[in-house]
């Protein structure tokens, strides 16, 4: 069965280079956004903001799981060596968990859209906070096990291999 | 070592830099984030007459002008974003340990790469701009009544630059990636010290 799959490159990886990377743009940046919109529209009452912020809090929530099927490729290919595998059971745990957060935040705002479309309730702002919260935790862990920890990168994979880490 | 500025930088870990993390790949999540959605959208808003029938079955309310107004919100917040993401890749550029002898899956340098991507990111933000001021013109000035509120060249010009981006990411990750730069663990294996110790 497995010989049907396309061999592992340098970078332990059956395509050219790391997708969950790629995918989570339209997670951080759409959220980011979101939340941005809806700060500024809720101070200059500006009603279209809110549009804005609607439609791509719903694209993140599309690409987010997206961003899972990747990222638990990706992780399953990564051979953390032990210093990485705590942060990337945290990420792996707090990503699966924003799909459910994230989802159930939109879901509110399609309701909220639907009602009052001109009118964000305060507390939908203090959600959007607590979200942006998680979201950084989630990029920081992301960012350390590429950034700190170097999975799926060509030393680190090369080291594994040659039995080095 | 290999660094264009090797003495006037503070500090730094053995990543190279003055802090932890680097900063331009995160920035590079928005300038991308925010511009591949932008064009997105207007193309949604281009084709909407298409798609009505979807949104209806989707119960999700949507007007051709929302759709039009992402595209140019998310087009704004590019250009503006895309200014801190190509001075953190500058930054990031002269304080990298560029390897001599390593070459690319792409047949570069480490150097080559790293001067592509560093011209690249210039031209994309050029573009980026360029393309705002004519999301501008057409949104405010040329086609403030018309319910086509892009031209189909803009949608194009934007599809173009996606390919542009795809091989500007793909230097950026091959400098990461490949070249280790700015990587804690890859720097530490090169200079002879176990990640685990991190």
């Amino acid at each position: 069965m497995l010989e049907y799959l396309p061999p592992l490159n340098n970078h332990n990886l059956p395509y050219p280079d790391t997708i969950h990377p790629i995918v989570v743009h339209f997670v951080i940046a759409m959220v980011l956004f979101a939340v941005a919109c809806d700060v500024i529209g809720y101070f200059s009452k500006n009603a279209r903001l809110y549009e804005v912020s609607w439609w791509n809090m719903a694209f993140a929530t599309v690409s987010i799981f997206v961003a899972i099927i990747f990222g638990q490729i990706e992780a399953g290919l990564a051979e953390p060596y032990p210093a990485a595998v705590s942060d990337l059971n945290l990420h792996t745990l707090l990503g699966w968990s924003l799909s459910a957060i994230i989802a159930t935040i939109t879901g509110w705002r399609y309701i909220i859209r639907i009602r009052t479309p001109e009118k964000l309730p305060i507390a939908y702002l203090g959600i959007d906070g607590v979200l942006t919260a998680i979201v950084l935790v989630q990029i920081y862990l992301g960012d350390k096990l590429v950034w700190i920890y170097g999975l799926h990168s060509e030393p680190v994979v090369e080291a594994i291999r040659g039995g080095a880490l | 070592m290999t660094s264009f500025l090797p003495i006037f930088i503070a500090e730094t870990g053995s990543n190279g830099l003055p802090y932890r993390l680097p900063i331009h790949p995160n920035l590079v999540h928005l300038t991308l984030g925010l511009f591949i959605v932008a064009i997105a959208f207007d193309l949604v808003g281009a084709f909407f007459p298409l798609e009505k029938p979807v949104f209806k079955f989707l119960a999700i309310p949507a007007t051709r002008a929302n759709l039009f107004d992402v595209g140019w919100y998310n087009m704004v917040a590019a250009a503006g974003i895309t200014f801190l993401t190509v001075a953190a890749g500058f930054y990031e550029i002269i304080t990298a340990d560029i390897p001599r002898d390593a070459v690319s899956s792409w047949g570069l340098g480490a150097m080559e790469t790293m001067i592509w991507h560093g011209l690249g990111g210039v031209l994309i933000l050029a573009l980026i701009v360029g393309m705002t001021v004519w999301r501008g013109f057409q949104r405010f000035v040329w086609r403030q009544d018309r319910s086509l509120q892009v031209q189909w060249t803009y949608l194009l010009a934007g599809l173009a630059i996606f390919v542009l981006m795809f091989a500007q990411g793909t230097l950026g990750a091959h400098l990461g990636g490949e070249f280790g730069l700015h990587v804690t663990a890859d720097q530490m294996l090169r200079y002879g010290s176990d990640p685990n110790t991190l």
